[in-house]
Order: C-alpha cells, then structure tokens, then sequence
C-alpha cells in the first residue's frame, strides 16, 4: 500500500529548499492544520445546516430558503452573521464566569475531536494510537460544560435541560465505547488509519458493516444520542423546556452551542463512515483500478486522483449518515426520558456487550475474517 | 535549548501553575459548585501534564474516567442538593481548618523530602510510541492479579448497584414512640340500615 | 424455558420496532419528491374561495338606516349615525362605520340586511401599523378591492377545491383547465330546468 500524499513532508522540504531552518519550517507548519482543521469543521457545518433547513423543507413539502443566494446556500451564513450581530445578554442573577465559560467548553472539545478524522492515508491532521479513544475521552468533556451554562444561567429550565444533557450523555457513552471497543478489537489497534486500512482489502465487502452490524446500530442511535438529535433530543425539548440549557443564550454565545451541536453531528458521521463504512476507500479497491489501467500506484497524477477521490468518499459517505440523521428527525417522535434511559441501560448496553463478545469469538474461531 | 525543550518547559510551567492554583480554589473557595469546577480543571491540567510525559493513553483515559465520569457525578450530586445558602458559621471552624492545613503542609513536607532524596533513575530508553500495547502486555502479565482483581470489584460495584436500584421503596409512615396513633379520617356514615326496618 | 420465551418475545418486539422505524423512514423520504405546496405569497396568492368572507363592503347610498346589522351583529360593532328627517319623515345617514379590528367576520350583518347595502369582499389582508387605522368608515368601506386573478403582480393560484380531478397543486396547471364537477351556473341551470 502506498503511503499517498505527504503534505507535511514536501512542505517543510519545500520551505527548507527556500533556506529556512528545520525549525523555523516546522513552526509554520504547526499553525497550518489547526487552521484547516477549523475551517473544515465550520464549512462542514454551514453545509450541514444548509441541507438540514432544505431536506427538513423537503420533507415536509417545503421549499425551504430559497432567495439568499442560488437556492437558498448562503442562508447559514446569513444566520451566522445575524447570530455575531446580536446583543449578547447577560441574565439577572446570573453567574457571568460560567455563563461565558460553558459554551467554550462544550465547543472546544468537539473542535479538537477533528485531529483524528482522517481523509486520506496522510490526510489527518494527527494519526494518534490512540485514535477513537481519543474521541470518546474529548467528547466526555462536554456534559460539564452543559452543567456549568445550565447552573449559570439562573433558570430552571436552563438546570433541567444541563442535568438530563449530562445524564444522557454518560448513559450512552458506554454503549457508544462498546461498539468502538469491538471494532478496535477486530482492528488490533485504536488508530483511524489502522481501522481504515484493515477494512480497505477487498472493497466494499471488507467494510466493517457485514461483520459489525450490530455493533454499527448500537454507535448510530449511541451517537444520535450523544449529538442530542432527535428522537433523543430531551436536552433542549422545546415543548417541556423551552430550549434547555440553551434557554438563555443569545448571540455569539449561542452561536458556539449551535456550531457545537452540528460539529458533533457532522463528527459523528464521519466517525460512523471511518468505523464502519470504510471511510476514505472506494466501493472497488483502489489497487485494482490502478491494475486495470496500467498505471504504476506511485504516478503523480493518480496519487492527486485517489487522494481527492478519498476525501469525496469520506464526505459522500459521511453526509449520507447526516442526511439520515435529518430524516430520522422527522420520522421519530421523541422518547421519554425513562425510555431514553431504559435503551441506553436496559437494551444498547447488554447487546453492546454480547456484541462484544461475539466479536471476540469470532475472532478467536475465523482469525481471517475477523482480523486475527 | 531547542524550540521543542523550550515550548516542554513553558507548557510544564504552565500546566502546573494551573493545577495549583485550581486546587487551590477548589480548597478555598467557599461556593461549592466553584469548587466542582474547578476540580474538572485539576485533571484537565493533570491529563496535560500525562501528555508531557509521553503518557497519551493515560492522559486520555484521566479525562473519561475523572473529568467525563467522577467530576460529572460530583457536579450532578451538586446540583440536584444544591440549596443555594450560606453555610451556618461553626463555632472554632478556625481550629479545624489550621488541623488541616497544618496536616496538609506536613504531608507536602514529607513529600518534598521524599522526592528530592529519592535518587531518581532516568531511564535512558526512548520512550514507547505506542503506549498502548504496552500497557495492554503488562496488563496480562506481570500485572495480572491486580487487572482481574479490580474487574471482580468493578462487577461487585455493577451488581451491588443494580441491587440497590432494584430494590422496591414501599414507604410507610412509621409510628413515632410517645404519640398515640391517630386512626386514619374518615367520611362519618349515615348507618345503612333500610329505612321500613328501622322505623319498626 | 419462560426465559427463552421471554428472549424471543423481546427480539420479535425489537425488530418489529424496527420494521416500523423503517416503515416512518420511507414516508418521510416519500415525502422528498413530492412538490412543494409552498405559496410564495406576496408574489402568488391563493384565489379566495366563492364564499369566503373578507372585508365587509358597504353602499351608503342603498343604506335606510335601520339598524338590523347592528341587532344581528354579536358584538353590535357596526356605529350607524342617522338623523330623522322630518320634512321626508325618514332616517337619514350620516356615517357608518364598522371596526375590522374587532369585526369576527362573521358577515351576519350581510345576510340580514334588508337593501343588501352590505357585502363581503374577498380582501384578506388588513394589516396596518396602528389598531385605529382599521375603523373603517362608510368611504373606505365603499372601496372594491383588488382581484387577486386582476393584479399583475401576482400569481394566482387556485385552492385544492378548485382544482382538476386528481390534481394535486394548483401550480402549473394548463390552461383552461376546469375544476371538477361542474359550476355553479351549470348546477343552477340543470336545476331550473327541472323544476320546469
């Protein structure tokens, strides 16, 4: 397998060839992913938001924004802008240390969850060991930030909808380890480009949905929960609590929880694409292609093709889950918070752990099949 | 020093100037929530710090378990009981907090001695870049009985706490000593004898 | 034996569960491609129905004062100002007004005024920047108001009843293209007939 794109490498060689030192060329990298890293992570938003307002439309027979730019694309940067523009209100009462600090930590560790989301063999801002572990210890840091702007806001609703926001999010990130566990086991490691690569031999039949399908609905509904989407939006139900702990957010502040939210979204599909669905290989493994047309792997110009054939793999795949994310928003009412409780503990967790359990069998009795 | 030592150096700095002055606040602080919060900050600083050392698997698994789990219950018992009053003044509440940052300050003495006479072995060895299946080997060898020993107790936790919130509450009011029981009220009831028998 | 029993019984109910989630899915992707009933108002407007009760249109001149819209109305809204005449010996008017901020529309007012000095128009849109605006007197009451199928402005576009059989929306419709069943005057025609 060929290593593809190595844009850290060839940049820093290239500022070298210019006289720089190796230092100085590393520290001009460094700014450079975090840099994409946020940018990706908006613009992935914006589209997200864009296709949620145009396919909830859809759904229910709408046209949805149509008249800021062509067909309505420019309308999550008009919401943007509007949300910047606004007054930021400080409510009565309440504590403004944490009232501004709870946005930014629920905002900052889904921002930094990206470093692992890889598009690409080299196409990752960091590929850790520790890869979706990573993830799921970033992603345990948001409930406090939740708590902390639900307490701050000197509201009721505000401190109901910041506790279920934490109790929820604990319930079903077990589930959620579990399901990552038993692919990392098949795996043999926690890294996303190991993950990606194990799945990657045989194309779309190596992907890990045949030999995890249990496994991939367990992380769907977990990750649905965790992104509090509907059906398992209890957090912010506006019919019971206004809008939960964002109740008395305005402006910039509310802006980071709405980013945060969709960022987490976009994340988990991403995730779901990278653990289950291959994420950046092609349906047909790219070697064959490359075979089939005669061209030796290390041509330039098919590296070019494949990597930016990897990324639109990893988008199409991963807006394919956000689309089904926003169909299931309209398909399912939402649960309660005791049957919210009762399939994160009755129900996803004992089948996450005979899902577990059978992967470790399988592994044990068909070590080919099973990543022996 | 090198760009790398340098930016190791100001983070350490940094990180443990954090983790001080926060565990300064959750001590000293009086608003008990403040005092949640700010432990969350401990071990974020803490984890940080792990990260310094090479430790990454540590340093993630520090934030799941205390920051995701152990802090998020603290705060969530917080404020489910959280009354909002001030405390009532205990009288010689100044002799129990000197006991303690005296006891405090001793520990931090012996500590301090302990770790400056110790004579520390550096290993010269690169540190492990994949930390995990290391831990993972010394898991399942030479640390064997304590991994399986802190399974069965995390089962006895599990089962003891599926026990608990099994356990079906039937509330009946007691009967205090000293007070005669009080029959419950009742509608007072015309008797239900027809009223051609009753007029014999 | 009871605790396979109870297995089977959860699996069955779970992927039933599922079978329905899966069934809601593809009404809701159903739903994707049918048009829009969207109506871009200011640009189109819906053509009022035949009966629907807008603003009130008073004629002063058919007017005799007699006060019966003010009898039948359930708030007695409309304010009929008359002197009498004595040299006719009648009711003469001087104003008449009506309150649409209050008015429910309900157009009693219409069907018991003896001169038929009061009808309903098809104007829906009221809206001003202040509540009094919309005491409207015997002037403004007396304007015809703009035809939604007249303005060239607007789209019209034609409700659900008005519609061909088996169509759904009422855009791009032909040309010509009739409402099912028949009209009205069709309906009054074949009725007369038979009563001849």
């Amino acid at each position: 397998m060929e290593s593809g794109i190595d844009l850290q490498g060839q940049f820093i060689s290239a500022l070298e060839s210019l006289g720089l030192s190796h230092d100085l060329a590393k520290l001009l990298w460094l700014p450079l992913p975090m840099l994409m890293m946020l940018i990706v992570a908006t613009v992935g938003v914006l589209v997200a938001v864009w296709l949620e307002r145009k396919i909830s439309a859809a759904v229910q027979q709408r046209i949805g924004p149509e008249y800021i730019g062509p067909l309505g694309i420019l309308a999550p940067l008009a919401d943007g802008l509007k949300l910047i523009f606004k007054e930021d209100v400080l409510p009565a009462n309440s504590d403004r240390w944490l009232f501004t600090l709870g946005p930014a930590v629920v905002v900052i560790p889904v921002f930094l969850s990206y470093i692992i989301v890889p598009f690409g063999q080299n196409l990752l801002i960091s590929n850790l060991a520790m890869g979706v572990f990573l993830w799921i210890a970033l992603s345990s840091i948001a409930p406090i930030g939740l708590l902390m702007s639900g307490y701050a806001s000197n509201n009721k609703y505000s401190l109901l909808g910041g506790l279920r926001a934490a109790a929820q999010s604990i319930s079903y990130e077990i589930p959620l380890a579990l399901a990552v566990l038993a692919v990392a086991m098949m795996s043999n490691g926690l890294g996303t480009v190991e993950i990606v690569e194990q799945q990657s031999a045989y194309g779309i039949l190596s992907w890990n949905v045949w030999r995890q399908p249990i496994g991939f609905l367990i992380f769907w509904i977990a990750a649905l929960a965790e992104c509090e989407r509907l059906p398992f939006d209890l957090p912010e139900a506006e019919e019971e609590l206004v809008a939960g702990y964002q109740t008395e957010y305005a402006g910039m502040k509310f802006a980071l929880f709405y980013l945060g939210a969709y960022v987490n979204l976009v994340l988990s599909a991403l995730l779901v694409s990278v653990l289950y669905f291959g994420g950046w290989s092609f349906p047909i493994p790219l070697e064959t292609i490359a075979n089939l047309l005669g061209v030796s792997e290390s041509n330039p110009f098919l590296q070019i093709a494949f990597a930016v054939l990897g990324i639109t793999m990893t988008l199409i795949k991963a807006y394919f889950f956000v689309f089904l994310a926003i169909l299931l928003r309209w398909t399912v009412p939402r649960v309660r918070i005791d049957q919210l409780l009762d399939l994160g503990w009755k129900f996803l967790l004992p089948v996450g752990l005979v899902n577990l359990l059978l992967t470790a069998g399988l592994k044990l009795a068909f070590p080919v099949a099973f990543g022996g | 020093m090198d760009l790398a030592t340098l930016t190791q150096t100001i983070t350490f700095f940094a990180l443990a100037g954090a983790v001080i002055v926060a565990a300064l606040g959750v001590v000293l602080l009086n608003n008990v929530v403040y005092s949640a919060f700010l432990l969350g900050g401990v071990f974020l600083s803490i984890s940080g710090l792990y990260i310094l050392m090479n430790a990454d698997f540590v340093s993630a698994a520090q934030i799941l378990i205390y920051v995701g789990a152990v802090n998020v219950l603290i705060l969530f018992a917080i404020m489910l009981v959280n009354k909002r009053e001030a405390y009532t003044p205990v009288p010689g509440r100044w002799l129990r907090q000197g006991g303690a940052a005296v006891v405090s300050l001793g520990v931090f003495a012996l500590l301090t001695k302990m770790i400056l006479q110790t004579p520390w072995q550096l290993s010269s060895l690169p540190p492990t870049t994949d930390s995990i299946t290391t831990i993972g080997q010394h898991f399942f060898s030479n640390f064997l009985l304590p991994f399986e020993l802190a399974s069965v107790l995390l089962l006895m936790a599990l089962i003891g706490a599926v026990v608990l919130a099994r356990r079906e509450l039937v509330l009946e009011p007691e009967p205090i000593l000293g007070e005669e029981v009080v029959p419950p009220l009742e509608l007072p009831e015309r008797p239900r004898e027809p009223v051609a028998l009753s007029e014999k | 034996m009871k605790f396979l029993n109870q297995i089977t019984n959860y699996a069955k109910e779970v992927v039933q569960s599922a079978k329905y989630i899966g069934q809601g899915l593809s009404v809701t992707f159903d739903h994707m491609r049918r048009r829009p009933i969207t109506v871009q108002y200011p640009y189109e407007k819906l053509i009022p129905s035949e009966r629907f009760r807008g603003r009130i249109h008073f004629e002063f001149d058919k007017c005799i004062a007699c006060e019966v819209c003010v009898r039948v109305c359930p708030i007695n809204l409309p304010v009929v100002d008359w002197v009498f005449n004595k040299e006719i010996k009648k009711k003469e008017l001087k104003h008449y007004s009506i309150d649409f901020g209050v008015c429910i529309f309900c157009a009693n007012c219409v069907e018991y005024c003896p001169t038929n000095c009061l009808s309903v128009t098809e104007e829906y849109e009221l809206a001003t920047y202040d509540r009094h605006e919309l005491n409207y007197d015997s002037v403004a009451m007396g304007r015809i108001p703009y035809k939604v199928t007249q303005d060239p402005m607007v789209t019209p576009i034609r409700e659900f009843a008005y519609l061909p059989a088996g169509v759904m929306s009422g855009h791009e419709l032909p040309p010509g293209a009739q409402r099912a069943g028949e009209r009205p005057e069709a309906i009054a025609n074949t009725a007369e007939s038979s009563e001849n």
